[in-house]
């Protein structure tokens, strides 16, 4: 019956080509917008593990990274530094501000940071060297038209773009600077006289000796230093994930279900668009005494070779659209590849296509043998 | 011919309805995606909008609240408020962070108010009271429905615990459900005595806006002043430039999508029909006219999936809300006629293929047997 399948498949070939296309796109829909929902919790996976740290300290309660104020008092450290398997805590700070250029805005999360948990990766750009560098996400750079020297203004202070990297996440591309950078922006720009409210320390990196076992120094810093809470990058990656997924899984959810529904829709009108124009052949088939199920079987085994053709082809063209939407929105990242986002698009597109096979069975039941014998 | 196109195309009514909805399929999905964000963005200038003093002062180079944070000097306050041009000055603090609620955790807008201030806190309540002291709070009905946390029950707030005793309306977006404490509370918290984040000033009868803004400006340093219009302009406008790209985006795919039904129709009908077609060209029938009936059936598989995706968005999609309660819908009638234009543009690069194979039509098909 594939076989069968196949040589009906070949007949028409544009037709064949084009409601592969059809189907594919469908494929391609849904692999982007569950990619998309996926690739935003990678996204805050990856700004935290890329911080590079064995465990990182935030005030006690605050158990996410992006999104969160965190503030701890300057003699954590010393006292975080002082528990047996510590190496150093790397201080860091984090300051949301808004970026104003050209009438656009875009709300940044500037990481500030000393000796770990700078930029994980330059595009462009030596990276910071003295007080006044920026290392900005690409998306900066892409939206303001943004180089390599150029300024870049927060709260009436100059910094200058030292580096292009590509850290965004939950809809906010990150910048970089150190702290010489930030205490010239409190002192010189307008936030100076109310300096005293804005976290000066919001996390710790920690970093730990290569004996030391992360979970007895994590419980140690807890037990020591009462105001701070202490977790592994994964843990707080975990947090953050968790946050996000009550902001997007209702929306994403009702979007990729909305997909669904018309990739079934697609799949049942172009099997029932071709079983329609073929009824002859399987007329003739009847006629020839084939039973009802083999006929049921060559829609089915037809409907299953058109969704093989048409996954390939999705998946390629899922990869085209999520290249264009990066290369044009790099703040999103579209994780189409992840194992679960495509086996699950696999399943589905298989079972859509024996679902849309149905669509066209009451015609093929219907069909007159007598219609064999009738001119062309 | 034309007629001819609009009989063939309603004589295979299924795979008009099926294209169709198809259609309005991959267009529902654009104007959702846009009513999202649009909805969100209204819901996330509720609180500035409903509270609507005749300016803000807030921290100089600050021009939000959405994902902002500002602080001046409690000192500032009372400059402003022995102002002349000034009927009333309400300080609020305010921060966006994670809360966790039942074990959800949310992102939301952290209100501190005054204790008695009802000038800048919820506007209307559902259920409760609002609050009166230390360790209370407010928060959306809808929140409340979806996690389940009601009166009487616990939320916290960093390491802050908080009694929930009131349910207000009107608060809740997905990015930014509102939740009021008190300012001493939210002081706490932030380490922020001494200071307030903004300030709602209420200006005496005949003084306008624009005339106390600039009066603040000459008195108090280092501040930034706005009217209520231009502040709420600013964080709708910065919440809809973070959805623009993506917005931008799924109407390509969904228009390319789109175009491709169109296309897979108008060609199908054009199949079924090329014996048909072959004997009009025999007749002598005109190029012109034979490409015209082709894209005429795209333009009407087209327009009648763009309508079936209009009534859906007018009366489907304000009503999702009731099942989702988290969601904020707004469709917009501009979005809705933009799409109009779109789905003129994909009946036409729909019916490219179609067209083709009718102009290579081979006449001699209307004598085959």
């Amino acid at each position: 019956m594939f076989w069968l399948a196949w040589k009906q498949l070949k007949l028409d070939r544009i037709r064949t080509a084009m409601t592969a296309f059809a189907v594919a796109a469908v494929i391609a829909v849904i692999l982007v917008l569950d990619g998309f929902e996926q690739g935003q919790y990678r996204q805050l996976e990856r700004v935290i593990h890329n911080r590079q740290a064995d465990l990182i300290v935030t005030q006690a309660g605050v158990q996410d990274f992006v999104a969160a104020r965190s503030s701890l008092p300057q003699l954590t450290r010393e006292a975080v530094e002082s528990v047996t398997g510590v190496v150093n805590a790397h201080p860091m700070t984090a300051l949301p501000v808004i970026y104003r250029q050209d009438g656009k805005l875009t709300p940044v999360y500037v990481l500030v940071y000393d000796t770990l948990g700078g930029p994980a990766s330059l595009l462009d750009g030596p990276g910071i060297r003295q007080g006044r560098d920026i290392v900005i996400d690409q998306t900066l750079a892409l939206k303001y038209g943004l180089g390599m020297g150029d300024e870049f203004r927060v709260s009436d202070f100059s910094f200058r773009v030292a580096g292009i990297t590509d850290e965004a996440a939950f809809f906010m591309p990150f910048a970089f600077i150190s702290y010489d950078g930030m205490i010239d922006l409190f002192l010189e720009s307008e936030i100076a006289p109310d300096l005293s409210t804005f976290p000066l320390l919001s996390f710790l990196l920690v970093e730990l000796s290569p004996q030391a076992d992360r979970l007895t120094v994590q419980r140690s810093i807890e037990q020591r230093v009462p105001e701070v809470d202490v977790f592994t990058p994964a843990e707080l990656a975990a947090h953050d994930v968790d946050m996000a997924r009550t902001f997007y899984r209702p929306i994403m959810g009702l979007l990729v279900s909305v997909a669904w529904v018309i990739g079934m829709l697609v799949v049942g009108l172009v099997l029932y668009a071709d079983v329609r124009s073929r009824l002859r052949s399987f007329a003739v088939m009847k006629a020839l005494g084939f039973e009802h199920r083999h006929l049921v079987t060559a829609v089915v085994a037809q409907s299953l070779l058109l969704m093989l053709l048409a996954l390939p082809l999705g998946a390629l063209l899922a990869w085209l659209l999520k290249e264009q939407v990066e290369s044009v929105a790099p703040v999103y990242l579209i994780s189409i590849y992840e194992p679960l986002v495509f086996t699950r698009t696999l399943v589905a597109g298989l079972v859509l296509a024996v679902v849309g096979a149905l669509v066209p069975l009451r015609s093929v039941r219907r069909t007159d043998p007598m219609i064999a014998f009738q001119g062309a | 011919m034309f007629l001819w196109a609009w009989k063939s195309l309603f004589s295979q009514r299924s795979t008009l309805v099926g294209s169709s909805l198809g259609i309005a399929g991959a267009f529902i999905l654009v104007l959702f995606f846009d009513a999202v964000f649009r909805g969100e963005s209204e819901q996330i200038v509720a609180y500035p909008a409903h509270m609507n003093p005749d300016v803000w002062v807030m921290q100089a180079g600050v021009g939000n609240m959405h994902m902002a944070s500002s602080y001046i000097w409690d000192w500032k306050m009372d400059v402003i408020a022995a102002m002349p041009e000034v009927e009333r000055v309400t300080p609020i603090l305010y921060f966006a962070n994670i809360i966790e609620a039942r074990g959800s955790k949310l992102f939301a807008f952290v209100v501190g108010l005054q204790s008695g201030e009802h000038r800048a806190g919820p506007w209307e309540m559902s259920a409760g009271r609002r609050i009166a002291g230390k360790g209370e709070a407010v928060i959306p009905a809808v929140l409340s429905r979806i996690t389940g946390i009601g009166i009487g029950d616990t939320m916290r707030i960093t390491d802050h615990d908080f009694r929930v005793v009131g349910l207000s309306r009107g608060t809740y977006s997905s990015a930014n459900p509102v939740i009021f404490v008190t300012l001493d509370d939210l002081a706490d918290i932030l380490s922020a005595e001494g200071t307030y984040s903004y300030l709602l000033v209420d200006a005496k009868e005949g003084v306008s806006p624009k005339q106390l803004a600039e009066g603040i400006r000459r008195t108090v340093e280092k501040v930034n002043v706005l009217t209520t219009a231009e502040l709420v302009a600013n964080d709708f406008g910065l919440a809809m430039q973070m959805g623009v790209e993506i917005i931008f985006m799924m109407t390509m795919i969904c228009s390319a999508l789109a175009a491709l039904i169109v296309g897979f129709s108008a060609y199908s009908l054009v199949a079924r029909k090329q014996r048909e077609l072959a004997i009009v060209k025999a007749l002598g029938g005109r190029r012109g006219a034979l490409v015209g009936s082709v894209v005429l059936q795209a333009v009407i598989v087209a327009l009648l999936g763009y309508l079936l995706a209009v009534v859906f968005a007018l009366l489907v999609i304000p009503q999702v809300p009731l099942l989702v309660p988290q969601l904020s819908l707004v469709v917009s009638i501009g979005d809705i006629l933009q799409m109009g234009l779109v789905a003129l543009l994909v009946a036409v690069i729909g019916a490219v293929i179609p067209a083709s194979l009718v102009l290579r039509l081979d006449p001699a098909l209307a004598y085959q047997v």
